[in-house]
């Protein structure tokens, strides 16, 4: 009865608050999503931005920039991954602790953007690891990043915990760490992991 | 006490942590003002308020239009000059074609690859028909990938008024452009006749 969205709100609005354990476990992580705390090219100016007085990400629960994987929710990669810190991205990661979220902020973090023609951009951090969010731009305005997470959130309390369609990290045949690229010699090794991405020639392609 | 005096003298009245208070002392005065000044509470709160954008301020290029209909007005002739001018390559334009399958000048396909765009407005600069233009939406967050960002010519096709709304000194100078341009097709023409 209590999933009945409709007559949960109609009994709110006499005071009767119905609530599965579920919805108190999702609102508690959607409203205090602390972000890792690194960045790798200019969107890493606009998400500083985002933290200052004027747009106040704190609001949201998410203003303490952890400076450690192990207590960090949120992985925004903001800006370009290049072959030589992907390695780095993705082994932070595999360290942080579930449940963690992956938001991909900016055009290269996405696809490479402007640099996905180059020999040493990855193109799209979401072949490596799992993304939930992307948030186009280049780069995106703080507001932008502030939609982003506003958006996770939403995201974060649609979550299933049991049951078919289950979030990722309440699934255990879900990995929860993914393969680190290597410096190969003329490519990453692996190209891409075969667990979050697959290629469009390999039937793939979300 | 002798060498902390001395390193007071060198450091030129800075102690180790002064910067600190200082700081934590423009905090104290925003907060304890804030009560008596409204200005000082910065906070824009985003969802529901938003900073008004500067003109010049831009995020994706969108399609203009004439009039109502945005197949009729549509400006774009397909020329696909902005295709191969785009830095990263993210515009994607097919010609319409008739029985025959000769192209006619008008785009069956247009579509921009947002997840790479850099709104840098070169295919802007380049388009001779002021049929693209940049927009200011940035409230754009998705959950996958490919096909989301992908804006498509119906997506993309905004009117003119539109424009005008967004940025007045861009859309005049526009506006006077093309209307420059029609004049002199009209004198042409009426010159061919009397030729
Ligand atoms: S703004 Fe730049 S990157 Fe974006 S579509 Fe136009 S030319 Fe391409
Ligand atoms: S938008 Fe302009 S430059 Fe691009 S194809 Fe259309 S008319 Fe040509």
């Amino acid at each position: 009865m209590t999933e009945d969205k409709q007559l949960q709100d109609e009994l709110a609005l006499y005071g009767v608050h119905l609530t599965l354990l579920e919805q108190v476990y999702n609102w508690g992580r959607s409203n205090s999503l602390w972000p890792l705390q690194f960045g790798l090219a200019c969107c890493a100016i606009e998400m500083i931005a985002s933290v200052t007085a004027r747009y106040d990400l704190g609001r949201f629960g998410s203003e303490i920039f952890r400076p450690s994987p192990r207590q960090a929710d949120l992985m925004i990669v903001s800006g370009t991954v290049t072959k030589k810190m992907a390695p780095q991205v993705v082994r932070l990661y595999n360290q942080m602790a579930e449940p963690k979220y992956v938001l991909a902020m900016g055009a290269c973090a996405i696809s490479g953007g402007p640099f996905k023609g180059g020999y040493n951009v990855v193109k799209g951090i979401d072949r490596y690891i799992p993304v939930d969010i992307f948030v186009p731009g280049c780069p995106p305005r703080p507001e932008a990043l502030l939609n982003g997470i506003i958006h996770l959130q939403e995201t974060i309390r649609r979550q299933k915990l049991s049951g078919p369609g289950k979030a990722r990290h309440a699934d255990r045949d879900q990995p929860s760490e993914y393969a680190i690229p290597e410096e190969g010699g003329r490519d990453l090794v692996p190209q891409y992991n075969a667990e979050t991405w697959r290629p469009s020639w390999q039937g793939g392609g979300k | 006490m002798e060498r902390m005096a001395s390193h007071y003298r060198k450091s030129g009245g800075r102690w180790l942590g002064s910067g600190i208070l200082r700081g934590m002392g423009v905090t104290l005065k925003n907060w304890i003002g804030s009560y008596f000044d409204p200005s000082r509470l910065v906070t824009v709160c985003y969802p529901g308020e938003r900073l008004p954008l500067p003109e010049n301020s831009r995020s994706f290029p969108f399609l203009i239009y004439d009039g109502d209909d945005p197949e009729a007005g549509l400006r774009c002739v397909a020329c696909r000059i902005c295709e191969k001018e785009c830095p990263p390559e993210c515009i994607h334009i097919e010609n319409e074609r008739d029985e025959n399958g000769k192209p006619r000048k008008r785009p069956a396909v247009f579509d921009i690859d947002i997840s790479v765009c850099m709104s840098c407005q070169i295919c802007v600069e380049v388009c001779p028909f002021d049929a693209i233009e940049m927009d200011q939406i940035y409230a754009i967050s998705t959950n996958a990938r490919f096909e989301p960002l992908r804006l498509h010519k119906e997506q993309l096709l905004k009117p003119n008024e539109y424009f005008r709304e967004l940025s007045p000194t861009r859309s005049a100078a526009a506006d006077a452009r093309r209307e420059a341009e029609r004049a002199k097709q009209a004198k042409k023409k009426e010159a061919g006749k009397k030729g």
